[in-house]
């Protein structure tokens, strides 16, 4: 819904049917008859927003819940803004059209360290006083979580509190608690104080940190009984757990325009550079036939005619060819298409093919993610240049032509050797193609070499790392470039700028918080796309703010430092990460969680793969 | 196989969606409703649906339509309009199923309502405006192709007009050629407002009907 007031202005802006609601199974209650209203925000645009799985969940669950109304709120685009800015209106929730600050929670999920600004810009918008200690009240209670969540301290000044891991129970429980101490007139305070208590929610404004002369940090001490270690949340038995039968479906075209059937949550490989492949541990499967139901569920509510079935690394769920065939039994009657959208090249088999190829045939995307052996056994990333070269034989004496190879460069102890590497893989697999003697016929192959920066992550056996200057990753741009011969190659790489500030807030500590709101008073938003960000005026404000962006994002750590994530715990131990980063060094392999169990330290859940029987166990 | 036309109105959100964007959200409605669209036999295989006339983003319609193909006879219209409004936003009501009588190629005229204000000035002015502007013998206006920026003159495409004042807004009831070959599109009498009166309105359009060359209603 809107007012008439935003009708004014919607034939004015692109793509109206951002700002609207009314979408089929949108979630519509009367205000007078919930006690709890919760804006769920998501600081990007609808078509990006709409395709986030995490939110989809929260909304259903939210909603079966009768005292809580939990509505939408998305980023609206910088013409849209300008316009509400022009004619003071207020950021609106689609379902209702009532201003944000009306609600009592302002819930944010938090995706990228590019949102940042537009979740500051949306709070902005909304006129909510963007620093926590200026709300003073028992509303507009701001909440964060999502994976940007595991390193809070960037923007720790402006949430009241984090949800650290799975949301599904965590968030249930803090509604449950704000609804009693509204009731019983407690201050904003005591209720921060009693949500402290609650394991897996991170209230910062009640932890002191300190520094040394170096910046770093040299002491992070809880107040008010908070407790000094946050544990994450997780579900642990996946069967069981909330998963929406519907889908609020877009009017508009998004992103992702599809029904999103999770299969599993974690991933077993320990690439180490990958932050989901830690903060997401242990690996929780869904049965097939929770899965095969929960699919067939969406498709009838939704009209959706392609189901994704997502999850880190989809082939490495141990069921995959009972789980397709069962899909298939009803999906090709129903003109329902099924997609595998992460496939690791290994997990390319024939019966996987053939299977999804009854009904679509997507594009084929691979991430070797280095170009050398030796690199991807450094990231252990444990795949071999013959199963890639293999996989892509099969695929293409299965008709396809186009293939996708992601890579990264500035990876630890890369060499431009290593790098050149990526370019001489992608001839490989167009040489590949030619040698197939079933190659489809009058057609060229067409190869799509992606190269993008990599930024160290928390919770990564790369946190200490430094990452790689600018100019330094330009140089490696360009060298792949050099190296690439020939025209069936096309030669695409992320810009170095982005993933520069992307390093810097990743392994922020609170110092950057001033930095933020400065950003945000400046009017920066959308730093996600080209459109707005600007490397320049960033550094303008780091200045501003007397902050080196090199001392996050270029500085190695060591490893006695204290990280200003370390009071959060997401199950895999310091000493693990340690050690997978010195045999990181060494460029030793370490065995994926089904092969091997390499104590990271998530079995404490008592759950998943932990305690899965391995078959070759000796 | 039957051919049947689809009777909707598009208004409030589904105003603001563009005619690609209504043409997925019919297909996901046919889709949810189970009906027996005849479907495409391509590598895609999608039902079969066609508009006889698009319409602009932005514009209410209370006689849009689209046809399809029925594989069997076995559901009454009644049941058709049902299933539909089931599984279409609120913003998209199906209220008519017929067998269609016409062709999309025959469509020649459409009628609409555009409600116009501005809140610098009365409604009866621009009444004047909107009487002194058909007045002209030439309306000529810049209009946008692929092909570049071209002059047109939009006068003849003005089957007939009614202006009347109300309160708040100028009312304004006009037949345009419409279809394949000379479709006026109403903005264009709003961009010639603007441009002989320098200007800026707020304007609030609807397509009522649509017709053939004989101003035979389109069935």
């Amino acid at each position: 819904m809107f007012s008439k007031e935003v009708e004014k202005l919607l034939l004015k802006v692109q793509k109206p049917g951002r700002y609207v609601g009314g979408e089929l199974n949108e979630v519509i209650k009367n205000k007078n008859d919930v006690d709890v209203r919760f804006a769920f925000c998501f600081p990007d645009t609808y078509e990006v927003g709409m395709s986030h799985l995490g939110m989809k969940i929260l909304y259903s669950q939210f909603n079966s819940v009768p005292y809580i109304w939990c509505e939408r709120v998305f980023a609206p685009w910088i013409d849209m803004e300008e316009e509400m800015i022009k004619h003071k209106i207020p950021l609106y929730a689609l379902e209702s059209g009532d201003p944000v600050s009306d609600f009592d929670f302002i819930g944010f999920t938090l995706q990228y360290e590019l949102s940042f600004t537009n979740m500051l810009n949306m709070l902005k918008l909304s006129n909510v006083p963007v620093k926590s200690c200026e709300r003073r009240d028992l509303k507009q209670i701001v909440v964060a979580g999502g994976p940007c969540a595991c390193n809070p301290e960037p923007i720790a000044d402006f949430v009241d509190l984090f949800f650290i891991g799975e949301g599904e129970e965590v968030d249930l429980e803090v509604i449950e608690l704000f609804r009693k101490c509204r009731n019983e007139n407690k201050t904003k305070e005591e209720f921060l104080n009693l949500c402290a208590q609650i394991e897996g929610v991170y209230v910062p404004s009640l932890y002191d940190v300190s520094y040394n002369d170096d910046g770093t940090i040299k002491s992070f001490l809880p107040k008010n009984n908070a407790p000094a270690i946050i544990h994450k949340r997780i579900i642990t038995d996946m069967d069981r757990s909330y998963y929406p039968d519907n889908f609020v479906v877009p009017l508009i075209e998004i992103v992702h325009d599809r029904a999103i059937q999770e299969i599993f949550r974690g991933c077993i490989r320990g690439c180490r550079f990958c932050q989901a492949g830690f903060i997401y541990r242990p690996v929780r499967e869904k049965s097939p036939e929770t899965i095969n139901a929960q699919c067939k569920a969406l498709c009838e509510n939704t009209g959706y005619d392609e189901v994704s079935l997502s999850s880190l690394s989809s082939s490495d769920y141990s069921r995959i060819v009972p789980l397709l065939e069962k899909l298939n039994e009803w999906s090709r009657k129903e003109k329902v298409s099924i997609s595998l959208p992460s496939l690791r090249v290994d997990g390319f088999v024939d019966e996987i093919m053939n299977k999804i190829k009854t009904v679509r045939k997507s594009g084929l995307t691979f991430a070797p993610e280095a170009g050398s052996q030796r690199m991807r056994d450094v990231i252990n990333k444990n795949v071999k240049e013959d199963e890639l070269i293999s996989t892509c034989a099969t695929a293409f004496e299965g008709g396809w032509t186009t293939v996708k190879l992601y890579f990264m460069i500035g990876l630890p102890t890369e060499t431009l050797e290593d790098v050149a590497g990526i370019a001489k893989l992608g001839q490989t697999v167009v040489d590949t193609y030619y040698k197939c003697p079933n190659k489809p016929k009058g057609k060229s192959v067409r190869v799509t070499v992606s190269a993008s920066s990599f930024v160290p992550k928390p919770f990564t056996p790369f946190q200490w790392e430094p990452q790689d200057t600018i100019p330094e990753l330009h140089k490696k741009q360009q060298h792949i470039k050099e190296n690439i011969t020939t025209k069936k190659i096309q030669f695409n790489y992320h810009d170095a700028d982005t993933s520069y500030l992307e390093a810097v807030f990743a392994r922020g500590d609170r110092k950057l918080c001033k930095v933020l709101e400065l950003a945000c008073e400046k009017g920066f938003h959308f730093d996600g796309w080209n459109d707005c960000f600007s490397l320049d005026k960033w550094l303008e404000i780091f200045r501003e703010c007397n902050i080196d962006p090199a001392f996050y994002a270029n500085r190695r750590r060591s490893f006695d430092e204290i990280l200003p994530w370390d009071h959060i715990d997401y199950g895999v131990t310091k000493e693990f990460l340690i050690k997978e980063c010195k045999k990181a060094y060494e460029g030793a392999t370490t065995m994926h969680c089904r092969l091997k169990c390499s104590n990271c330290g998530a079995a404490k859940y008592g759950e998943g793969v932990c305690f899965e029987k391995r078959k070759n166990m000796v | 196989m039957k051919n049947v036309r689809i009777w909707f109105k598009k208004d409030y959100e589904c105003r603001y969606i563009s005619h690609l964007d209504l043409n997925r959200c019919m297909l996901r409605a046919l889709h949810k409703s189970k009906l027996p669209i005849w479907h495409t036999e391509g590598f895609n295989p999608h039902p079969f649906v066609t508009f006889p006339l698009p319409l602009s983003l932005g514009f209410r319609g209370t006689n849009e339509c689209m046809d399809v193909k029925l594989e069997d006879d076995n559901y009454s219209y009644e049941e058709i309009i049902t299933k539909l409004n089931n599984c279409l936003p609120k913003g998209l009501r199906v209220f008519n199923v017929t067998e269609p009588v016409m062709k999309a190629g025959e469509i020649a005229y459409a009628d609409f309502t555009l409600k116009i204000s501005y809140d610098k000035i009365s409604s009866d002015k621009i009444c004047s405006h909107l009487k002194d502007l058909f007045a002209l013998k030439k309306i000529e206006i810049e209009k946008k192709s692929k092909k570049g920026i071209k002059i047109i003159d939009i006068k003849p495409g003005i089957k007939s007009y009614e202006v009347a004042e109300n309160s708040g807004f100028a009312e304004l009831n006009i037949i345009l050629s419409a279809g394949s070959i000379d479709n006026i599109n109403p903005n264009l009498i709003i961009s010639a407002l603007e441009k002989y009166f320098s200007e800026s309105y707020y304007v609030d359009i609807t397509r009522n009907k649509l017709y053939n060359s004989d101003m035979e209603l389109f069935r």
